[in-house]
């Protein structure tokens, strides 16, 4: 039986469940890119609110790539996945092919309702009922 | 299969309905990856209500976020992250069979994590200190000193933004008057303090949760437990406890830094 289950799937059994591969020499300098990354993104709340002001997609777009790039290296590094198998590998970034469906679908149908927020249905100055008949 | 348990010599560890102890990890790591996809997808209709209401409601994003305490949000960003460090080093230091490493790590990261959970408490501490008409949680406790504006953060029946203090008084922006007018809703305000109160306590269950996982991953470490063979618990707790930093890596920068 143990043969069959072998043969049945070469490639991956060699280093299933290996996860020896990640330095500790990696991990301090993921460490440090994460600790800089965090110093980056308070830096940048702090310059874009106290001496550039710039549009705020700009500053929630500077700060969440930030986010994304300390999630990665955490993912990668510290969760393992650099040296998970296939399968671990597929279901760590499914997580985040669901969120995307989330998201796009569900602000594609607000924007589609009318947005920006002027003119959608969250925002608008409600009229009162006396008004309105 | 027909074989009676442990007539065989083998690790311990392995059980019976897998063929190697790869195959057995690979199976927990898998596990634990699926149930972590939730996790994401859980805190993610938290986020998607954030984003939402964030751009339905940027005014009042810019308005309600300096009431957090950012140097607070910081030092508990900080503390995560070194604690994601110990996390990744006692599972190579189990790896490589280190016990005495282990533990000790294994109990930084504890440390680190009831830190965390101390500075959060302060915070919802302050939040609450304010509501009750005291201007700190010590005040509060010891009957010292009141806030001098009223304000309570803390979404409820007396939610009260000091925005509409001023209002009370006159001398506020007709826009902010308005949205304070809205039926249904005292304020739109209270929906920033609503998604606050639910992203960071939903993450501090889970730092409890991580909490108590690690404590049980420490003792059974003492308890010689684990070797170089067999360390699955310990790698997949790691998993959960850098899913919880990776929360709040996110919840840092959309609710402190706005």
């Amino acid at each position: 039986m143990a043969n069959a289950h072998d043969t049945g799937h070469q490639g991956g059994h060699d280093r299933e469940g290996n996860y020896g591969h990640i330095s500790v020499r990696t991990y301090w300098v993921v460490f440090g890119a994460l600790m800089a990354l965090m110093v980056l993104t308070v830096a940048a709340w702090y310059t874009q609110k106290h001496f550039v002001h710039l549009p705020e997609i700009v500053a929630v777009g500077i700060a969440v790539s930030i986010a994304i790039a300390k999630t990665t290296l955490i993912i990668y590094f510290f969760m393992h996945v650099k040296v998970s198998s296939k399968l671990t590998q597929i279901f760590a970034v499914s997580a985040f092919v669901w969120l995307m469906i989330l998201f796009v679908i569900v602000m594609g149908d607000y924007m589609a309702r009318g947005w920006p927020p002027a003119k959608g249905p969250l925002s608008q100055v409600p009229v009162p009922i006396s008004a309105a008949l | 299969m027909a074989t009676t348990p442990h007539e065989h010599g083998h690790n311990p560890a392995l059980l019976h309905h897998f063929d190697t102890p790869g195959q057995q990890k690979e199976a927990a790591t898998l596990g634990m990856w699926a149930f972590l996809v939730t996790e994401i997808m859980l805190f993610g209709g938290i986020f998607m209500a954030y984003m939402v209401y964030r751009w339905a409601y940027p005014a009042i994003w810019a308005a309600a976020a300096p009431h957090l305490n950012t140097p607070l949000a910081t030092v508990n960003t900080v503390v995560l992250l070194v604690s994601s460090l110990t996390v990744a080093l006692s599972v190579h230091a189990a790896e490589a069979g280190n016990k005495r490493q282990l533990v000790l790590l294994l109990l930084v990261t504890i440390l680190l994590g009831v830190t965390f959970l101390g500075i959060k408490f302060t915070e919802y501490g302050e939040k609450f200190a304010h509501c009750a008409g005291y201007a700190s949680p010590v005040a509060w406790a010891t009957g010292g000193e009141r806030l001098a504006e009223p304000e309570c953060l803390v979404p409820g029946a007396n939610f009260l933004f000091p925005v509409e203090a001023l209002a009370a008084e006159g001398g506020v922006t007709a826009a902010v008057a308005t949205a304070a007018a809205r039926p249904g809703m005292k304020t739109p305000h209270q929906l920033f303090f609503f998604l606050y109160f639910c992203a960071t306590g939903l993450h501090a269950i889970h730092m409890i949760v991580g909490i108590t996982v690690m404590s049980v991953i420490a003792w059974m470490a003492s308890r010689n437990r684990f070797s170089p063979a067999y360390f699955t618990p310990v790698e997949i707790g790691g998993l959960y406890w850098h899913l919880i930093d990776i929360i709040w890596v996110f919840l840092f920068p959309l609710f402190y830094l706005v």
